[in-house]
């Protein structure tokens, strides 16, 4: 799609997955007076300032109080609203994990979180604003439908995709510090719980998320070029687990790198080294955080620091074809 | 008073009877639980549900109905049978608290009819009533919102979350009912972490407060009666209540706050308690 085809909210987002986000709100409360945005202190970080001005009912601001904020979002949606609760992805995971496991998640609400800042996009900021655990967190919710998007188009169609799912759901997004990829992906054919095949291949599959969909289609470009037919699955849904792509690739190509910028635990690469541990034993290898807390730094830097790169992604792949 | 209005309140007492009865039922059937907390609120409940909400117990999504949130949701066994005795839920159902596969466990569960929430972990009911109370206010509806707060839960922060944020928006369909029976889990809520000077701390907050007897029914009617206290405000009724009101050697006891119920103890509950009308 060229720049001059692109639609409004494209042109706007600025290729920010944060700012779709907010754009889907404002087109989502337009298509059903239900819906209600839920900001603690996030007007501006998910672009709401234009929202708020033109529909002042339809925004609450719930100041800095994250447990009261998901009780609300909770409240509000057992009377038949449609709240979108827009918090940081360190903060509304890990501050109101309790008000998100049993207001949200138990009592089953129909309650969307969108979480900015989600990784380490503010890797400058210290531990106490990565959020490298919040996937691990919202997987063991049951109930809870996990979206990563690959970027800010495929941000604004999962958010438009909450229009038709029953119970609550978390939409990962980006931040304001850091450039975002934009990935190519076909269409809009975006479905909750289908992977994108982004790239065909028979010898290894790269299966990631979220900002590391870029960095494994640069490393399958990079392992083309020796030869090796590297299959790129973008699992921009983490829950439901896309497993009939997943038990495919482990199938067709008997070896899956998994990368994501989260710990190598209980995210992505856990949820598919779990499957295939159950239903097709595959050597794989994960892409991702180990267990401590990041350092600080730029992004960019950080990520190669520990290894969330196309350069890791392309050794993995090859060391693990030995 | 009109002998009309004195039978009223009579017959609320004799709801209220009924369901420190069947609390008692409750535990006996599960073998222990919270008898503490269930009977202090027992009073309350009755008016709640026998006065004041107004609710459709055969239509219990009724979208207009009013909405009440049992935060403190270890008294599930007042809750349970308050339900059962305005026809929400079989009159059985009070036998199978803590049951194999029971709708009725220790603390309320969203999916048994006219429960309005889950709850159990502290500190949320307040913020989960807010939402519902804005749910009212954005959709028009005038039903309103009532939950109630245990003592020892207010040492839980996100009850001042709620408290400033209810306050800030003004939401006078939101009633806060705090069963004040001065005793938690492990001993006296003033020696543990004391709450005083509480109402001065609601009104800080900008809410509008009444202290009451929480066992005068009266009071109570009279309170929910006035509701709201003031237009652009969020109500708090303080309510002074006993733990294990209307059983002697229960009442006014951290170790009755969740104790076992045998044979015997059942007996002799029932027979102080009285028999109902």
């Amino acid at each position: 799609m060229s720049v001059q085809e692109a639609p409004e909210w494209e042109r706007r987002s600025e290729n920010q997955s944060r700012l779709a986000f907010g754009l889907a709100v404002g087109e989502l409360a337009g298509n059903d007076d239900k819906v209600v945005a839920i900001s603690a202190d996030t007007i501006d970080l998910f672009g709401l300032r234009g929202f708020l001005e033109a529909s002042p009912e339809r925004l609450i601001e719930a100041g800095i109080a994250e447990q009261s904020a998901m009780g609300i979002a909770s409240g509000l949606a057992t009377t038949g609203m449609r709240p979108i609760l827009c918090g940081y992805a360190p903060f509304i995971t890990a501050r109101s994990l309790e008000q998100l496991r049993n207001d949200v998640a138990y009592a089953n609400q129909r309650v969307v979180i969108g979480a900015a800042c989600g990784g380490i996009v503010l890797g400058m900021a210290g531990g106490t604003h990565h959020a490298v655990e919040d996937l691990a967190i919202m997987r063991n919710m049951p109930n809870m439908t996990v979206v990563v998007p690959a970027d800010a188009r495929q941000t604004w169609h999962a958010a438009m995709a909450t229009e038709n799912l029953d119970g609550p759901s978390y939409i990962r997004l980006g931040g304001k510090f850091e450039e975002e990829p934009v990935t190519d992906l076909a269409g809009d054919g975006f479905r909750v719980g289908r992977a994108d095949q982004l790239r065909t291949g028979g010898d290894v599959t790269i299966i990631a998320c979220g900002a590391l969909v870029a960095p494994a289609l640069a490393a399958a470009d990079a392992l083309a070029g020796n030869g090796i037919g590297a299959r790129v699955l973008n699992m921009h849904t983490i829950k439901p687990l896309d497993r009939d792509a997943v038990l495919a690739a482990a199938a067709e190509t008997g070896a899956i790198v998994t990368a994501e910028e989260h710990r190598t635990t209980g995210g992505l690469g856990g949820a598919v080294a779990e499957l295939l541990a159950l239903e097709q034993p595959t050597a794989m290898r994960m892409i991702g955080m180990p267990d401590e807390f990041c350092i600080v730094g730029p992004t960019a830097k950080v990520r190669e620091h520990y290894g969330m790169s196309q350069a890791a992604i392309t050794e993995a792949c090859r060391d693990l074809l030995k | 008073m009109t002998s009309n209005y004195q039978a009223k309140l009579e017959g609320l007492q004799n709801d209220a009877l009924h369901i420190r009865r069947n609390v008692w039922r409750a535990l006996h059937a599960a073998g222990s639980g919270h008898m503490g907390g269930s009977s202090s609120a027992a009073d309350i409940l009755a008016a709640l549900y026998f006065h004041h909400l107004r609710l459709r117990p055969d239509e219990p999504d009724w979208p207009d109905r009013d909405r009440f949130v049992l935060s403190k949701g270890h008294a599930n066994a007042a809750l349970g049978a308050a339900l059962a005795r305005a026809g929400f839920i079989d009159d059985s159902v009070l036998d199978q608290f803590y049951a194999y596969l029971s709708p009725f466990g220790m603390h309320p569960d969203i999916k048994m009819a006219g429960v309005e929430m889950s709850t159990g972990g502290l500190g949320h009911g307040l913020s989960v009533a807010m939402g519902m109370a804005l749910g009212a206010r954005m959709q028009g509806k005038d039903f309103r919102t009532c939950v109630m707060i245990g003592d020892g839960e207010l040492q839980e922060g996100s009850n001042w979350e709620g408290a400033m944020a209810a306050a800030h928006m003004g939401l006078s369909n939101l009633t806060a009912i705090l069963d004040y029976n001065k005793i938690q889990q492990s001993g006296h809520v003033g020696q543990m972490m004391g709450l005083e000077p509480v109402a001065q701390k609601w009104d800080a907050f900008g809410w509008a407060v009444r202290e009451i007897d929480g066992h005068d029914m009266a009071a109570v009617v009279e309170a929910l009666d006035a509701l709201p206290f003031a237009s652009d405000k969020p109500s708090m009724i303080i309510a002074h209540t006993i733990k294990g009101k209307g059983v002697s050697f229960a009442e006014d006891s951290f170790l009755w706050h969740n104790n076992l119920v045998t044979d015997e103890v059942y007996e002799k509950a029932l027979a102080e308690l009285g028999e109902p009308s």
